[in-house]
């Protein structure tokens, strides 16, 4: 169970606790002592920077690792490696949260990699869809002043939008696929890529939460 | 954060609230918006073909306080203006007018698009129209 932990390429360094050269990664290859976690969410589970990720092969490298960096299994042990326990337990599930959900773990890689995500100044709307937006707050509008008659409109823009998204992560896998194959500029240009698709989608998803807010308003 | 006097009046006196005929050949529309906040800018120049000037502008907005006070001074400001003066507005004119602290600056850029936008439909159509008229 233990067998990827001990071969962890990434990361490698001293061990703190019996000096040996190179031998530590998360633990010591030497004598297992804990070591100061790697704050890098690839490094500390071990994988190659890909965005597409096994989901099963991450979820038990998560139960192996969570078990083995549990801080009740250091209770006894120095002060320095309850620490190490509890700072690598709480990196864990952070990386675990990110990297199991592909929207976050691309907006990760994207800020680790220098994109800034979530730039105001963006402006890669497509133009048909702006129009679609703009008819959608027209309707919403009349919704808040009790005209009823929008709600099937509503209801249409709602299922639009729903298939874009669905449109869009089909995209964003393909954008993976292409990423992970890719290297140097190619790789920057596609996640340059992968970037505007993501505005695009966190725009669409905002205006699908903005429906169902008003439709449950109303209801409410 | 508080908006200054200016954006609240604009905000609660918006100018020039509406929508142009996007049907008729004189009438340009620009609309644009910013994914990150969801502002939606829609606005429309009427232009005399004879003189260039821009003798009516609409504009609605769905977006913060200081994107309904930028579309809606910058309805004002190209009002009686040729489109090429018009084009050469910036945005740190409704900056300055409107006193838009720095996080509020991509409104200001949005109403300038607008209005750069409703310009090249004017123009576009414009063109198109010429082309017709002429094969006609």
């Amino acid at each position: 169970m233990r067998d990827f932990v001990l071969c962890l390429m990434a990361h490698v360094h001293d061990c703190w606790h019996c000096g040996a050269k190179d031998a530590a990664s998360l633990f010591c290859r030497y004598c297992n002592t804990i070591q100061a976690p790697t704050p890098d969410y690839y490094e500390f589970f071990d994988l190659p920077r890909r965005l597409a990720l096994d989901p099963e092969d991450l979820k038990n490298r998560y139960y192996t690792l969570s078990r083995l960096l549990h801080p009740d299994r250091y209770t006894r042990r120095s002060e320095q490696e309850r620490r190490f326990s509890l700072e690598a337990s709480s990196i864990l599930n952070d990386a675990y949260r990110v990297l199991r959900d592909p929207i976050q773990r691309a907006e990760y890689v994207l800020r680790e990699e220098g994109f800034p995500v979530g730039d105001q100044r963006n402006k890669d709307v497509p133009p048909e869809l702006l129009e679609e937006v703009f008819e959608l707050n027209m309707a919403l509008d009349e919704l808040r002043s009790g005209d009823l008659e929008v709600l099937p409109q509503l209801e249409l823009f709602r299922r639009n939008f729903l298939d874009m998204l669905a449109r869009i992560d089909e995209g964003l896998e393909e954008l993976f696929r292409r990423h992970d194959a890719a290297e140097g500029d190619e790789r920057r240009k596609i996640l340059a890529e992968i970037r505007s698709t993501l505005n695009r989608r966190r725009y669409i998803s905002n205006l699908v939460q903005e429906v169902d807010r008003q439709l449950a308003a109303r209801n409410a | 954060m508080a908006y200054s006097d200016k954006v609240l009046d604009h905000y609660n006196n918006p100018r020039n609230v509406g929508s142009l005929d996007k049907n008729d050949p004189n009438v340009g529309t620009g609309l644009v918006g910013a994914p990150e906040c969801g502002d939606v800018m829609k606005l429309q120049i009427k232009v005399n073909p004879e003189t260039g000037i821009i003798e009516d502008a609409k504009f609605k907005t769905f977006g913060c306080g200081s994107a309904i006070a930028s579309s809606s001074l910058a309805t004002e400001l190209i009002k009686g203006k040729t489109i090429d003066e018009a084009m050469q507005l910036k945005n740190t004119v409704i900056v300055n007018e409107l006193s838009l602290p720095p996080v509020k600056i991509h409104c200001s850029v949005l109403a300038e698009d607008a209005i750069k936008a409703a310009i090249e439909d004017y123009k576009r159509k414009a063109a198109v129209h010429s082309t017709a008229a002429q094969s006609a």
